[in-house]
C-alpha cells in the first residue's frame, strides 16, 4: 500500500533528519566535515544500551543523559583538537576527524567489544494503527522526538543569544569576533550541540536495529547525502534532505531490488553534486 | 632538464641499486613488507598528482585500485589474458574512468569534490557487488596461481612493483619540473587567477587525475595478481585512500619525495605496531594521524627544510588555532 | 582600426542589467579610459569581455573575430589580459614564480620552456621596477608592489589588449604618478592597447586618449577627456540631477 510505504519513508526520514542535523550544523558553521559524528551517534546508542542493561531505563528517557554527556564530549573535542584545524581547509580537518574517529571507535571496541547490541523494550512489538496504516510505537516515538529536536534547534538558533552568535559566526567569523563573540567558545558550543543531537539520535537508533562500534561510517554516509540533497547549514535543509532520502530509499527498496537501496543514495549524491551542488534548499 | 646536484643523482642511483639487490639479500617477511611499502608509495605518489599538486582532495581515489584489480582479474580469469597485459589494461581503464568522470566532477571544488569521489568509490563498489555475472559479486574473484616457485614469484612481484614505483616517481619528477606542474600548482594556489592567466584548468586537472588513476590502476592490477584473491571490500577499501592521504600529508603534499617518505615511515610503523599490538593497531594509527595533522600539517619535508624545535611546533599549533 | 569592439553587449544578473546594450570600441594603440560611479558595470564589462561571465546578449569582436563567450584561457591565448581590482596572486609562490605563470601560459607561450619563462619573468619585473623583490613570497610584499607584480604578470602574458581594473586603487600620490608613467610607457614603448578603469580622475584624464562613461550599466558618454568633464550626462551621473540643473542654470 503506497501510503504505508510513504509513511514508513517519512518516519525513517525524520530520524535521518536528526542524523544529519548536527552534522550539517558543524559543516555549515565552521566548514568542518566531522567524521566523528557518526560514531557519536553510536556512542549515544551505547549509552542507551548501558542504561537499559543496568537500570532498565527506557531508551527514550536516556536521551537527556546521552545528550548531556555527548555535549561535553563534543565541546572539549572542539576546543582542544578541532579548533586548531578549522582554518586549515578541507583535507586537514577531514583527516583529523577521521583519526579521532579511529581512536574513539577502537576505544568503544575495547570497552564494549564488537558484539552486536540493541535495545529492545517491552513495547517494541506493539503497533499503532490509523486508517489501515501500521506504525510501531517505537517508530512513532522516534518521529515525534525527531520533530521536537528539530524544532528545538531551530528555535535555539534563532531566538537565543548564543544561537544568534552561532549564526553570526557562521556568516563571518572575523566580523563576529569583532562584535565581541568568543569564537573558540562558540565553536565549542556548536560542536557540543551537534554532539548532543547525535547522542539523542543514537538512543533512538539503538531501538531500531543492532549496532556495533563500526556503524559510524554508514551513518556519516547518510548524513553526507542528506546535506548535499537538502543543502548545508539550514534546519529546513536537513529535514527536506532527510525525508527525501528516507522516502527515496523506502520506495527504492520496495519497488526495486532491496540490495540496490544503498547505491541509490550514492548515485543521487553524485548527480545532485554535479547538477545542483547547493542542494534543494541550500544557500551556500 | 635535470638540474639536480651530482650528489642527489648519485644518491638516487645508489638507492635504486640497493633496492634492486634487496630481494637477494633479504627474503620472506621483509620482502613482503618492502613490496607493501612500495605499493603504498606508488598509491601516495599517484594521489599526489591530483591532491598534492592540484589541491583536489580525491578521497575516493582507491576506486582506481579497485578498477585496476577487477580489470586484471576478469581479463585473466574470464579471457585467459596474460597477467602483465591485464595489469596494463587495468591502468588504462582506470585512466579512462578518470577522464570520463573527471569532466563533470572536477568542476566541483573543495569538500564537494572530495565527497563526490567518495560517492564514486562507493557506487563503483556497489556496482561490483551487484553485477555478479561479471564480477562474482561479494564472493570475489580468485586468480590463477602462478607456475613459479614461491620465492621466484615474490621476487617477480617485488620487481614489478619497483618498476611501477620508479615510473611513477620519475613521472612525478618530470611533472614537478615542467609546465604541467606549474599549472597544477597555480590551480591549487588560486584557480580563478590560474584561468585568467591562460591556464586551461579543466585540461590540466583531468590530466592530473588521469595520471593518478593510471598508476593506482597498475598497482591494483598487480595487487590482484599478487594476492590472487580480490573482493569489493578490500580493493575499494576507503582505508587505503585515507592511509595514502595521511602518508601524503606526513611526507609533504606537492613534493616529489614527500609521498615516498611518508609512505615508508607510516607503513613501517604500521607493520611494527601491527606485529606487536594487534588489538590497538587502529587506535594507534588514529592517534598518529591526529598528531601528524596537529603538529606537522606541511609534512616531514617541511620539517627537514626548516628544522623546527619542539617549542616551535607548539607555537605553530597555537598560531593556527582560531 | 578597432582592436576590440562590442556591439549591444548586455549582462543581466537575474533581473538586474549590470551591463546594458553597450556599444564600445578601442582603437589599436590607444588608451581608453573607462569611468563611472560605483556599480556602473565597469568591472562586469571587463568580466564579460574576458569570458568570466557569459554575455546575456550582444557580441564582442577582437581583431574582427567574434569572441563572445570565449573562455578566459582562450581569451588570453588570443592576446587579451587584465588585472584585478583586488589583486589575485598565487599564494605560496614567490613573486618571480607568479610572473612566470603569466609567461608560461600567456599568448604565444606554446613552445616556451621553463627557463625562458623565468627569464622573461625577471625582465618584466625589472620593467615595473620590482626586480629586487623577485624572490620574496607574495604575502610579504605591500599592496603597491603587489599591483605592480600583477601588472608584470599580465605583461608577461604578452597581450595585445591590456585591461587594467583600478590599478591605482589604494596607492599613495607618489605611487600613482609612477603607475601613470608606467602605463604610458607600456602604451608608447611596448605598443600595447589599453583599457583603463579608474576612479582616480586626475590620473585617468592625464593618460587617456578617449574616455567612456558607464552609468547603471549603460554608456552615457564617449569623448576625449576635455569634453567628458563638461558633458551634462556625466555630471548628472556623478553629482546628481540637482547639481546638473544648477550648473545649467548658472552656465
Amino acid at each position: 500500500m503506497i501510503i504505508q510505504v510513504l509513511v514508513n519513508g517519512i518516519i525513517l526520514g525524520s530520524l535521518y533528519a536528526v542524523v544529519a542535523l548536527g552534522f550539517s550544523l558543524v559543516w555549515g558553521v565552521m566548514d568542518v566535515i566531522n567524521i566523528v559524528h557518526g560514531t557519536m551517534i553510536v556512542m549515544g546508542a551505547y549509552i542507551a544500551f548501558l542504561l537499559f542493561q543496568t537500570i532498565n531505563l527506557d531508551p527514550f528517557l536516556s536521551i537527556p543523559v546521552a545528550a548531556f554527556v555527548l555535549f561535553f564530549f563534543g565541546f572539549y573535542l572542539q576546543r582542544y583538537l578541532v579548533n586548531f584545524v578549522v582554518r586549515a581547509g578541507v583535507f586537514i580537518s577531514l583527516i583529523l576527524t577521521f583519526g579521532m574517529d579511529q581512536v574513539v571507535i577502537n576505544l568503544l571496541l575495547v570497552i564494549f567489544t564488537g558484539d552486536y547490541r540493541s535495545v529492545t523494550t517491552s513495547y517494541a512489538g506493539s503497533n499503532f494503527e490509523i486508517g489501515g496504516v501500521v506504525i510501531p510505537y517505537v517508530r512513532l516515538a522516534i518521529f515525534l522526538i525527531s520533530i521536537l529536536l528539530t524544532v528545538a534547534l531551530y528555535l535555539y538558533t534563532t531566538r537565543t543569544k548564543i544561537g544568534n552568535a552561532i549564526r553570526a559566526t557562521a556568516l563571518n567569523r572575523d566580523a563576529a569576533r569583532i562584535c565581541g563573540v568568543n569564537v573558540p567558545r562558540i565553536y565549542g558550543i556548536t560542536m557540543g550541540i551537534s554532539a548532543a543531537l547525535a547522542g539523542a539520535c543514537g538512543c533512538m537508533y539503538a531501538t531500531l536495529q543492532t549496532f556495533t562500534p563500526f556503524d559510524g561510517g554508514y551513518l556519516i554516509g547518510k548524513a553526507f547525502v542528506i546535506c548535499v540533497l537538502g543543502g548545508l547549514g539550514t534546519v529546513m535543509g536537513a529535514i527536506v534532505g532527510g525525508i527525501a532520502l528516507g522516502v527515496a530509499e523506502t520506495l527504492g527498496a520496495t519497488l526495486f531490488d532491496p540490495r540496490a537501496q544503498e547505491i541509490f543514495g550514492f548515485i543521487i549524491l553524485v548527480l545532485v553534486l554535479i547538477f545542483r551542488p547547493k542542494g534543494i534548499m541550500g544557500t551556500k | 632538464m635535470v638540474q639536480e646536484s651530482k650528489k642527489t643523482i648519485i644518491a638516487f642511483f645508489l638507492i635504486c641499486l640497493g633496492l634492486t639487490l634487496f630481494p637477494f639479500l633479504i627474503g620472506g617477511y621483509w620482502l613482503r613488507v618492502a613490496t607493501g611499502i612500495m605499493m603504498f608509495a606508488t598509491i601516495t605518489l599517484a594521489l599526489n598528482f591530483i591532491a598534492g599538486f592540484a589541491g583536489y582532495a580525491a578521497f575516493g581515489n582507491v576506486v582506481f585500485m579497485g578498477i585496476g584489480a577487477y580489470t586484471t582479474a576478469i581479463l585473466m580469469v574470464k579471457a585467459g589474458i596474460p597477467w602483465w597485459i591485464g595489469i596494463v589494461a587495468g591502468g588504462l581503464l582506470s585512466s579512462l574512468y578518470a577522464v570520463l568522470l573527471g569532466l563533470p566532477i572536477l568542476r566541483l571544488r573543495g569538500h564537494y569534490f572530495a565527497i563526490a569521489t567518495l560517492g564514486v568509490n562507493e557506487a563503483t563498489k556497489q556496482f561490483t557487488l551487484i553485477y555478479r555475472d561479471l564480477t562474482e559479486g561479494g564472493m570475489g574473484i580468485t586468480l590463477p596461481l602462478t607456475s613459479l616457485s614461491i620465492s621466484a614469484f615474490n621476487n617477480l612481484v617485488y620487481f614489478i612493483m619497483f618498476a611501477i614505483l620508479l615510473a611513477c616517481f620519475l613521472t612525478s619528477y618530470v611533472v614537478s619540473k615542467n609546465r604541467v606542474g606549474y599549472a597544477l600548482r597555480a590551480i591549487r594556489a588560486n584557480e580563478d587567477a590560474a584561468q585568467m592567466s591562460g591556464i586551461r584548468t579543466t585540461y590540466y586537472k583531468v590530466l592530473a587525475w588521469a595520471l593518478s588513476a593510471f598508476f593506482t590502476g597498475l598497482v591494483g592490477g598487480l595487487y590482484a595478481y599478487w594476492f590472487t584473491f580480490i573482493e569489493p571490500a578490500n580493493v575499494f577499501d576507503i582505508m587505503i585512500a585515507v592511509k595514502a592521504f595521511v602518508m601524503m600529508l606526513l611526507g609533504g603534499g606537492g613534493t616529489v619525495l614527500g609521498p615516498v617518505l611518508g609512505a615508508a615511515v607510516l607503513e613501517l610503523i604500521s607493520e611494527l605496531v601491527w606485529g606487536e599490538f594487534l588489538r590497538v593497531h587502529m587506535l594507534i594509527f588514529g592517534a598518529i594521524i591526529v598528531l601528524v595533522i596537529l603538529f606537522l600539517p606541511s609534512g616531514m619535508m617541511e620539517l627537514f627544510r626548516k628544522r623546527y624545535s619542539l617549542s616551535a611546533l607548539l607555537s605553530n599549533l597555537k598560531e593556527r588555532s582560531i | 582600426m578597432l582592436l576590440i569592439q562590442g556591439k549591444k553587449l548586455s549582462k543581466h544578473f537575474g533581473g538586474l542589467p549590470a551591463v546594458d546594450q553597450v556599444d564600445f570600441g578601442v582603437e589599436r594603440g590607444e588608451i581608453l579610459g573607462l569611468i563611472g560611479p560605483n556599480g556602473a558595470g565597469k568591472t562586469t564589462l571587463v568580466n564579460v569581455i574576458t569570458g568570466v561571465f557569459p554575455a546575456t546578449s550582444g557580441q564582442v569582436f577582437f581583431k574582427g573575430e567574434d569572441i563572445t563567450n570565449l573562455s578566459p584561457p582562450k581569451a588570453v591565448k588570443l592576446g587579451i589580459a587584465r588585472t584585478f581590482q583586488i589583486v589575485q596572486p598565487f599564494p605560496g609562490m614567490t613573486v618571480r614564480e607568479n610572473v612566470a605563470i603569466g609567461a608560461l601560459f600567456g599568448k604565444g607561450s606554446h613552445e616556451k620552456d621553463i627557463k625562458t619563462a623565468f627569464q622573461d619573468a625577471e625582465r618584466w619585473l625589472e620593467f615595473v621596477n620590482l626586480g629586487q623583490y623577485k624572490n620574496a613570497e607574495v604575502n610579504e610584499i605591500n599592496i603597491s608592489h603587489r599591483k605592480r607584480m600583477d601588472l608584470a604578470k599580465t605583461l608577461a602574458m604578452e597581450p595585445e589588449l591590456l585591461m587594467l581594473d583600478e590599478v591605482m586603487a589604494g596607492l599613495n600620490t607618489k605611487d600613482i604618478e609612477e603607475m601613470m608613467a608606467l602605463v604610458q610607457q607600456i602604451n608608447r614603448e611596448l605598443d600595447k592597447t589599453l583599457l583603463v578603469i579608474e576612479h582616480v580622475m586626475k590620473a585617468l584624464m592625464g593618460i587617456s586618449h578617449r574616455v567612456m562613461v558607464l552609468h547603471h550599466g549603460q554608456k552615457i558618454a564617449e569623448e576625449i577627456p576635455e569634453k567628458i568633464v563638461q558633458d551634462e550626462n556625466v555630471i548628472k551621473a556623478y553629482l546628481g540631477e540637482r547639481y546638473a540643473k544648477q550648473r545649467a542654470k548658472t552656465a
